[in-house]
Formats: structure tokens, sequence, C-alpha cells
């Protein structure tokens, strides 16, 4: 279920979409891939037969940004719709937050809907969730092809419950970001019937904290690297110092020249920006964060390339606000 | 909050840090990760900056959860331990406790015996950390007010801008 890490400061949701084969699941995510944002969103990873139909699962985590200092994460899986496939879809479900139902409104497709629909809650049933009360939101997709069932006729039949439903057409992305935007509202919803955050919390958001904690400890740690013998510090950054008089950028420097050490730069969120270099010379690297606007943790670590002995450097830095 | 939330705190993750760092160190692997069996990074350590960790767990959660409907099938209850053999690099990948996998990536510097070895020997601190309650604080369980839900549609508006 929906996974807190405090030490990334980060919420995951896991959310899946389910229903018949070729009812366009695998489009709604290429739909949503391919219109959000590249700072948003990771790869789209499909697990797919030589002819394009799902074997396992596709894959699109969407990252949102920093929400009240939690960076918000969801990530978005499909099923393989073939009757077949009943082995690997069940897996996917494992931890599911919230379900998209997909349904094809096609008349003669209504049975493969409510047979997928049944089994939706024999799988959901072998982990002991119950449908009735995870997220659920329909999407009645295809409304465009000739052929398809009524709004009325669709709902009685698949969504007696009245549960949240959109028509659309995933092909042009009509109803696709109504659909998941509805089944994330509902997942943190769910979500926040827990306790709400204390006031001591509140005042103060916890990436901050997190971050002076981590400058702090990294102060620290460059004292250390002031330690001759490099045995006796473990886990330091022993040929660097940091430059935290700067406000606006990072220095790095190495004693030691070229080959022993490698620099590399790694933000702490995988689709946050990297840092620009503004300078590289081959003991000295000048970084400016690439956004100013929000709280970006940036590690870069230093390493001895001497076999078998690495060391890793951690640098955390409050950038802008 | 409910049981299956995959709730962890920052003390715990510096100890599985320094345990995963133990485990590089010792055996001379690449990187580490620790991966939630639904799919989520729980921590990785090592050179990972090349990797795309996000999918990686997603897909290795993946990968153990068929291997365990395999198992099924053939009358094991779950198979512990899997191994990836490639040209350059193997990955080795072991269950940690009930819901965690500990993933190793390595090369030709170490053996599979090594990481085996080391990877074994971590496990039980791993398991150990893993299971540690969360603290009481009440302070740390809170999370998401009222406020959260609306934040996160006013951003989700912004990205799905037509």
């Amino acid at each position: 279920m929906v996974s807190i890490n405090y030490a990334f400061k980060e919420i995951s949701c896991k959310i899946v979409y389910y229903g018949p084969g070729l009812s366009g699941k695998t489009t709604n995510l290429q739909y949503v891939h391919k219109k959000i944002p590249p700072n948003t969103k990771g790869e789209l990873i499909s697990l797919a037969t030589d002819a394009d139909r799902t074997l396992f699962f596709d894959f699109l985590p969407l990252n949102i940004g920093d929400i009240h200092g939690f960076s918000t994460k969801f990530q978005l899986y499909t099923v393989p719709g073939q009757v077949f496939y009943n082995a690997t879809r069940k897996l996917v479900l494992r931890g599911v937050d919230g379900l998209v139902f997909v349904a094809d409104s096609q008349r003669f497709k209504m049975e493969e809907n409510l047979e997928s629909l049944k089994n939706l809650e024999e799988n959901l049933q072998e982990y002991d969730y119950d449908l009735d009360r995870l997220p659920v939101v329909f999407q009645y997709n295809k409304r465009d092809l000739p052929e398809v069932m009524s709004l009325e006729e669709i709902q009685s039949q698949l969504n007696p419950k009245g549960l949240p439903f959109f028509e659309s057409v995933a092909t042009t992305g009509d109803g696709v970001f109504d659909t998941l935007k509805c089944i994330t509202r509902l997942v943190l919803d769910r979500t926040k019937d827990k306790p709400e955050v204390s006031e001591s919390t509140k005042v103060s958001s916890p990436v901050i904290e997190m971050a002076q904690c981590r400058t702090e400890k990294l102060k620290s740690k460059i004292v250390l690297g002031a330690v001759q013998d490099i045995s006796q510090v473990e886990e330091t950054i022993t040929e660097s110092a940091v430059d935290f008089a700067a406000q606006k950028t990072m220095v790095l420097e190495r004693d030691e020249p070229g080959e022993r050490g490698i620099f590399s730069i790694e933000t702490s969120e995988p689709a946050a920006e990297e840092p620009e270099v503004i300078e590289k010379e081959e003991n000295r690297l000048v970084l400016k964060p690439a956004s100013e606007e929000k709280i970006l943790a940036v590690s870069v670590k230093a390493r001895k390339s001497r076999r078998g002995f690495s060391l890793w450097g951690w640098i955390k830095k409050i950038v802008g606000k | 909050m409910n049981s299956r939330d995959l709730v962890i705190h920052e003390d715990q993750i510096e100890q599985i840090d320094k345990a995963l760092i133990r485990l590089i160190k010792g055996a001379e692997a690449k990187c580490a990760l620790l991966v939630d069996k639904d799919g989520y990074l729980i921590t990785r350590q090592g050179f990972t900056h090349s990797l795309d960790t996000t999918a990686l767990s997603a897909l290795l959660a993946g990968s153990f959860a068929s291997t365990k409907e395999i198992a099924r099938l053939v009358g094991e209850p779950e198979f512990s331990v899997l191994f990836h053999q490639g040209r350059k690099d193997h990955i080795h990948l072991c269950l940690i406790g009930e819901r965690t996998i500990l993933a190793v990536i390595f090369d030709d510097r170490t053996t599979i015996g090594m990481v085996r070895l080391y990877a074994k020997e971590i496990s039980e601190d791993l398991a150990r950390i893993l299971s540690q309650p969360a603290e009481s604080t009440e302070s740390r369980e809170g999370k998401l007010d009222s406020d959260f839900t609306r934040s996160v549609e006013s951003k989700l508006d912004d990205i799905f801008k037509d």
C-alpha cells in the first residue's frame, strides 16, 4: 500500500489499470507519457509480446514533485488483459492503492468486461483486498466507435454502485487525464483518513529539517576530510572540499590529480533536473543547481578508483527560497 | 495507519545504508538496492547514478513475483535467491524478511560466491532493522493533512493541462 519513505521524504502510490484485452489500458499510459512534461515522468516500460500485446505489465512512474515537503510519486501499471495471462495479471495487483477499470464500450465486448471485472474481484481476494474498499474509477473507453452501448446500459451492468466513471477515447486522450486525476484524488483522500500531521511538524517542513541535518553532518565530514590518513575515515569526502560560502553554486576540489578519483553528479530524484556544470577541470568541479525555485538536494560523489575501495560523499544543499 | 503500508524512518534507512555499504565494500559489488515487493525502492547505495532505479525496482519486484509463481507451480513455497548472469554485470537477488528484496549488482571484479556470502550475512541484519517497530513519536507518524490532497490536485492540474 502507500509507501512512505521518511528518509527520502517520499510518498509513492501504486495505481493499476485493469480491464479486458484490447480495451486501451496501455494506450492510456502511452497518452499520459506523451503529454506530460519530461521532468515529471520516468520512462514508460512495456513488457510486451512481439505483437505489442502486454505480456506482464506496463509501468510509468510519475513524480509530481514536492508537496508539503514530501516528494509525491505515482506509479502507474497496466495488467495484461488477455484471459490466459491471469497468473501475471494477479502479480501486478500486489500492493495496489487505486484501480482504474478500463472497459471497452462496444456492445459485443460487454461480456469480456464483465468477465474481467469478476476476475479482478477474485484476484483481489487472493491478496485479501476488497474491491468495495479500494478506490476505483471506471473508464468507458472507445466512445468514438460505432456500436457502443449507451451510458445507462453500461452503468447498470458494470457499475451498479455508481462509482466515479469517465467516458474516454484513449487514442486521442479524451478523458484520460480526468480519469487519472480522479483516481489520484481518491487514493490520497483515502490516505488522508490517517492521523493528521501534528502542529510541530507543520511549522517546519521535514525536507528542510533533513537538508539542514545533512548539511551539519556534511560539515563534520569535511572536517574529518582534513584527516590525512584516509584509512581512519570511512564514507567521507577525503579528497574534496566544498565551498559553502557561495550561496548558489557548489565547488568541489580534489587534492590529488586525475586518474585516481572520479566525480559524478546525482540529484536526489531521478526525474529532477541535474545541476549545471559551470566549470569542470581535472580536480575542480563547479555546479549550479538547475532550479532555484525549489529545495533541491544534490549529491556529488567522489570515488577513489583504487581497486576494491571506494569512497562516497554526499553534499546536500538548500537552494532558492 | 494501515498495517500494510510501508513506512520507513530515517534512522532505519541510516542503519540499512550502513549495512549496504558494508556489503558493497566486503563483496566488492557495484551497488546494492533494497526494494519492496510492491516495486518501490527503499534505499540504494553504491554507483547507481547511471541506473533508472525506479524502473529497476519495479522490474526486479516483478521478476521476483513471477518467480514466486513459478516456485508455486513446481511445489516450492518461494525461491529465496535469484541470480541473473550477464556478460559483464550480474545481479544477485535475495529475499529479506516477508516483503523486501535485496538486489546486488556486481561485475567480474568479484565472484558470485563472495556476493552470496556477504548478502547472506547482511540479510540477517537487514531483516532485524526492518522488523524494528516504528518509533512511537506521534509527529513522525502523521503525514497527510487536508491541504495535501488539494495541493496535489492543483499540481496535477498544472501538469495535465492540455
